[in-house]
């Protein structure tokens, strides 16, 4: 389970957050919404120690995160708001390299299922630079049940995204906390998950 | 093991994009050839003088040629966050860095090694000069992906001043062009000169991953 503790965060002595304390356990899903600019971005980038907090403690399973980094992160699937799949590599090459990258042990035909489920086997030797901006999105969000991680921390998940893919989405999200996962996002959508609990960010 | 496996897969997908992106390689060789054609008709017919001053105007060419390069190479990977989910499997910067260099030494420079034969054909350079100066490109050039990762990782958050990158890596690079250039004046005994360019090669490859994954570790933060 996730401890955040007392969490601060300035940035050029400018306030962003100020003592946030959340506590995620199995099974848990966690929205965090809030205005434009709220911090809702910052915060997900400190749990993950990408930005780092002057104050307050972060806590993966008993232990400090920032002892032992890799651990935490061995366990966490980041999908941040743009795109981080390489728009010069085809839709098939990105996503054997987040499937070895993140040793999966997924098989090739799951993940090729997987790319039929969100409408995207057709475009399996095509340069992720001629998708469109949710196809680009859908390719994103396929690296949750790709990686196989326990901690998903999402940022934006819902843009760009057609009704269909959204729906999709949500029964992925409960079908991730139903096997004990643990989901935190930050997105202006509202969905429809029975288990969401809400964080409001000012 | 699995580090093993994870750096060959980095290698892997390294080599995808620049097959990718052959269309650069072959312009920045265009670049280099054409600025060698322009030299050789601004100098004229002279023979000798063409002999003279052919290699020194080889490896300044070759100089400008890698830095035209330059902003790509973190440019992409940061600004998609690649950097940081690589990192996020284990992979530490520093030896995200390291590889980094190593493919734009493998993948950037070395296809050079290819044009200076011919390059030097149209100077009409003596052939031990060609050999001289394959050998100190071959220790030159990694030099210089070691400058080229650290200026590109220091000007990543810096969006309006492009040539700044460049003016790093040239400022730098005088000390390889004065051994590179050298060793064909002191006939005799070579070897020593060969010997501190690996030296200054073997200082920058320890520097300059620590400095660059620095640099990025920075600017990761401040985007």
């Amino acid at each position: 389970m996730l401890l955040i503790n007392n969490l601060s965060f300035f940035r050029n002595d400018n306030l962003i957050f100020e003592n946030v304390n959340v506590s995620l356990s199995n099974g848990q899903v966690i929205q965090i919404r809030g205005k434009n600019g709220s911090g809702k971005t910052t915060f997900l980038k400190v749990i993950l120690n990408i930005l780092i907090s002057k104050t307050g403690e972060i806590f993966w399973e008993g232990q400090n995160i920032k002892k032992n980094i890799f651990k935490f992160y061995n366990q966490v699937t980041y999908i941040a708001d743009h795109n981080t799949s390489s728009r010069k590599l085809s839709v098939l090459d990105n996503i054997k390299f987040w499937k070895e990258l993140s040793s999966s042990n997924l098989s090739d035909d799951d993940s090729l299922l997987l790319l039929e489920t969100f409408n995207l086997k057709k475009y399996l030797n095509v340069e992720t630079m001629y998708l469109s901006s949710g196809e680009i999105k859908k390719l994103e969000l396929l690296r949750l049940v790709l990686e196989q991680k326990k901690l998903w921390i999402l940022d934006e998940p819902y843009n760009h995204l057609d009704d269909l893919s959204t729906e999709i989405l949500n029964q992925t999200f409960v079908d991730h906390i139903n096997n004990d996962g643990i989901i935190l996002f930050a997105s202006h959508y509202n969905p429809v998950i029975s288990k969401l609990e809400i964080l409001e960010f000012n | 093991m699995i580090l093993i496996k994870k750096i060959f897969l980095f290698f892997k997908r390294e080599s995808k994009l620049f097959y990718r992106n052959i269309v650069d390689l072959f312009s920045n060789i265009l670049f280099f050839f054409l600025s060698i054609f322009i030299f050789v008709f601004a100098l004229g017919t002279d023979e000798q003088l063409l002999k003279s001053i052919g290699l020194g105007i080889i490896w300044s060419l070759l100089l400008l040629s890698s830095t035209l390069s330059l902003r790509r190479f973190y440019e992409e990977d940061f600004n998609n966050g690649v950097l940081i989910i690589i990192h996020m499997r284990g992979i530490s910067y520093e030896l995200i860095v390291f590889l980094k260099i190593l493919s734009h030494f493998l993948f950037v420079q070395m296809p050079f090694l290819i044009s200076i034969p011919v390059a030097s054909l149209l100077f009409n350079l003596p052939i031990y000069e060609v050999y001289n100066l394959m050998i100190t490109f071959i220790i030159g050039s990694l030099i210089l992906s070691c400058l080229s990762s650290m200026s590109a990782s220091m000007n990543l958050l810096n969006k309006a001043n492009f040539s700044i990158g460049g003016i790093i890596v040239l400022l730098f690079s005088i000390p390889i062009i004065i051994f590179s250039v050298g060793i064909n004046e002191i006939e005799s005994d070579y070897k020593s000169l060969i010997n501190i360019l690996i030296g200054i090669a073997l200082i920058f490859l320890g520097i300059s991953p620590w400095a660059s994954a620095s640099f990025l570790k920075l600017a990761i933060r401040n985007k």
